[in-house]
C-alpha cells in the first residue's frame, strides 16, 4: 500500500442545498447551489476550481457535463463515477489522484438528486422507485417475480443475518432510533421528531423483515465538496478535513452470491482504507455509514471492525450509536432521518465533526478522525473514506 | 383467460435458451465442460474458469431457500392481489441461486435453508415462468 498521499489533500469547503421537499430546483439546480456554497466555503474562488467529479450515469441526473455547464466552468479533468452510492467516496479518492497526477489542482466533488419531487409528482411516480431511467432497469429475473425497489435486497440479506447470527428487529430498530434522535438536533433533517422502539416496530411494514423506518427517505438535495492540496488548504479560509485514506471493496459477483450479502466488500474497503491512514478501527471517534437501510448499517459496524461478525445488532442496541457512545454514528440523523442523497451529505458531516463546528448536542467531543462510508451500485460496491483533523 | 398484467422476462441473447427450457417444463443451468461448475445467469465463459466450453444442463429443480423477503407494499399493480408476497433467493442443489417467488404456502410457513423444488407456470402463450414451492 502507498501511503505517499495520507495526509497529502484535504476537503477545504463542504456545502450543502435546501434538503427536504425543493420542488423549485432539479438536480442541476440543487448541485449548483451545493456547489456555490462549498467554494465560498472555501475562500477558492469560482476559477481556481479545474476539477469536476459527479456521481454519474447509473441516476443520470447529475452529469458533470451538464453541471460543469450550469456551473460555467471549464475544466482539465471532470467525470461521473458509477457506484451507485459508493461513487461519492470514490469522487473524493479521485480527485486526490488527479491532483496528483498533475491533472487538476482544485476538484469539485458533489451530487444531488430531487428524489421527493421526482417520486410526488403523481400517484404513479410515487408507486415506482423512480430513480433510475427505465432503460436501465432490469428486464428479466427479477420484475417477472415482483422484484422491485431496493429494500428487498436488504430484507433478503436481515433475514439471513437473523438465521445465521440470531439477529432481532429490535436491534435493527435501535438503528433507526439512535439516527433520529441524531436528527432532532439537526434543523435540516427531513424527520425531527425523535422515534420510540414501539413505533419503529409498528410501523407500516415494506418488504418484511423491513418497515418503514427501516428505509432512508426520498428527499430532494445536494452536498458538495472541494478538494485540494494539504499546501494549499493552509492558507485557506475553514481547517481543512485531510484525506488520511480511502479503500475499495466491490463485490461484483453479486449481492446474492457467495457470501457478499453477509461479510460485504466494506471488509476490503476498510482494510485498504485503514492501511492508509495507519489506524484501525479503534481510533474512528465518529462513523458515518452509508444508511440506505437499517441492516446496511449494522452489516458495516461489523465489516469495519467496529465489533466482530454476527455481534452488529447487541452492538447497535447497546448504545454506541450515540453521541456519547462507543462510535457516534450518523450524527447528522443519517440518511435514514435527515436524508437520502446517496452519502453525500454524510461526508460533509464527516468534515464538520473533525473541524468541531457543532454545539455539544451534535459534536462528537475531541473528534479527530471521521469514517465515512459509501455503499451501492446495485448493492455491490463499498467505498471508505478516512477523514483527520491532523495529517496523520 | 384474464389479461396478464404483471411483467413478463425481456429474454437476452444469452438467456434466451433458459426461458426456452421453460417452456418445455425444463430448468437449465450453465455447466462447464472444463471445471464442472454450474453457474446462473448464462455468460460466455464459465465465471470460475473462463472456458467457454459449456452446455445447457437440467438441474434437478431443488434446492432450498437461502434467504427470502416478503413484499408488503405494492410497487406494481400486477402483484396487488398477491400482497403479501414471497421474493426468495433460492439455492439450487446444483450450486447457482436463482430468485423466484416461493408459492403455494403462507411466508409464515418459510425459513431460510428448507428445501424446495421447482414448478412452472405457463403465464402466457409465449413464456413460462420457473417458480419454487416447499418440498413437503
Amino acid at each position: 500500500m502507498n501511503h505517499s498521499l495520507r495526509g497529502k489533500y484535504a476537503i477545504v469547503g463542504v456545502g450543502q442545498s435546501p434538503l427536504g421537499k425543493v420542488p423549485e430546483l432539479g438536480p442541476i439546480g440543487l448541485f449548483a447551489v451545493a456547489a456555490k456554497n462549498a467554494i465560498e466555503e472555501s475562500g477558492l474562488s469560482k476559477a481556481d476550481i479545474d476539477g469536476l467529479i459527479t456521481r454519474g450515469p447509473d441516476d443520470s441526473y447529475c452529469h458533470h457535463q451538464q453541471v460543469g455547464q450550469a456551473l460555467g466552468m471549464n475544466v482539465t479533468f471532470s467525470t461521473s463515477t458509477d457506484n451507485g452510492g459508493a461513487s461519492q467516496v470514490l469522487g473524493v479518492a479521485m480527485a486526490c489522484m488527479a491532483i496528483d497526477a498533475g491533472l487538476c489542482q482544485a476538484v469539485l466533488v458533489g451530487f444531488g438528486r430531487d428524489t421527493w419531487s421526482r417520486t410526488h409528482r403523481s400517484a404513479t411516480a410515487k408507486r415506482q422507485v423512480a430513480t433510475r431511467n427505465e432503460s436501465q432497469s432490469s428486464r428479466e429475473f427479477g420484475p417477472e417475480f415482483g422484484r422491485f425497489g431496493a429494500p428487498v435486497n436488504y430484507a433478503i440479506a436481515a433475514r439471513r443475518h437473523m438465521q445465521l447470527y440470531g439477529t432481532k428487529k429490535e436491534q435493527l430498530g435501535a438503528i433507526a432510533v439512535a439516527f433520529r434522535t441524531h436528527a432532532t438536533k439537526n434543523p435540516y433533517a427531513f424527520f425531527r421528531d425523535p422515534l420510540t422502539i414501539e413505533e419503529y416496530l409498528n410501523a407500516r411494514l415494506i418488504v418484511e423483515p423491513f418497515g418503514l423506518y427501516d428505509c432512508s427517505i426520498f428527499i430532494d438535495g445536494a452536498g458538495a465538496v472541494v478538494v485540494t492540496s494539504a499546501e494549499r488548504a493552509k492558507e485557506l479560509r475553514k481547517p481543512p478535513a485531510y484525506i488520511l485514506g480511502f479503500g475499495f471493496g466491490n463485490r461484483l459477483t453479486g449481492w446474492f452470491e457467495q457470501d457478499n450479502m453477509i461479510a460485504t466488500g466494506a471488509k476490503e474497503a476498510g482494510e485498504a482504507a485503514y492501511r492508509m491512514a495507519g489506524i484501525g478501527p479503534k481510533d474512528v471517534d465518529t462513523a458515518q455509514i452509508y444508511d440506505c437501510f437499517t441492516h446496511m448499517v449494522l452489516l458495516q459496524l461489523e465489516d469495519y471492525g467496529f465489533c466482530k461478525k454476527g455481534e452488529g445488532g447487541p452492538f447497535a442496541a447497546s448504545g454506541a450509536l450515540g453521541v456519547g457512545g462507543a462510535l457516534p454514528t450518523n450524527t447528522s440523523g443519517g440518511q435514514l432521518s435527515e436524508g437520502h442523497v446517496e452519502g453525500m451529505l454524510q461526508i460533509v458531516e464527516g468534515v464538520r465533526q473533525v473541524r468541531h463546528e457543532y454545539g455539544p448536542d451534535r459534536q462528537v467531543k475531541d473528534a479527530e478522525i471521521a469514517l465515512v462510508t459509501g455503499h451501492g451500485g446495485n448493492t455491490v460496491c463499498q467505498s471508505a473514506l478516512i477523514l483527520g483533523r491532523g495529517t496523520s | 383467460m384474464s389479461e396478464y398484467i404483471k411483467p413478463l422476462p425481456i429474454p437476452s441473447v444469452e438467456s434466451k435458451p433458459f426461458w426456452e427450457g421453460c417452456k418445455e417444463h425444463q430448468l437449465l443451468l450453465p455447466r462447464c465442460h472444463r471445471c464442472g461448475s454450474y453457474w446462473f445467469p448464462a455468460s460466455a465463459t464459465c465465471p470460475k474458469c473462463l472456458s467457454t466450453e459449456w452446455e445447457w444442463s437440467k438441474s434437478s429443480g431443488r434446492g432450498k431457500i437461502y434467504a427470502f423477503g416478503v413484499y408488503h407494499r405494492v410497487y406494481h399493480k400486477g402483484f396487488e392481489t398477491d400482497i403479501p408476497y414471497v421474493l426468495a433467493v433460492v439455492q439450487m442443489d446444483e450450486g447457482p441461486r436463482l430468485l423466484s417467488n416461493i408459492v403455494n404456502c403462507a411466508p409464515e410457513e418459510l425459513q431460510c435453508d428448507i428445501p424446495v423444488e421447482v414448478i412452472f407456470e405457463d403465464v402466457t402463450e409465449d413464456t413460462t415462468l420457473y417458480k419454487f414451492r416447499l418440498l413437503r
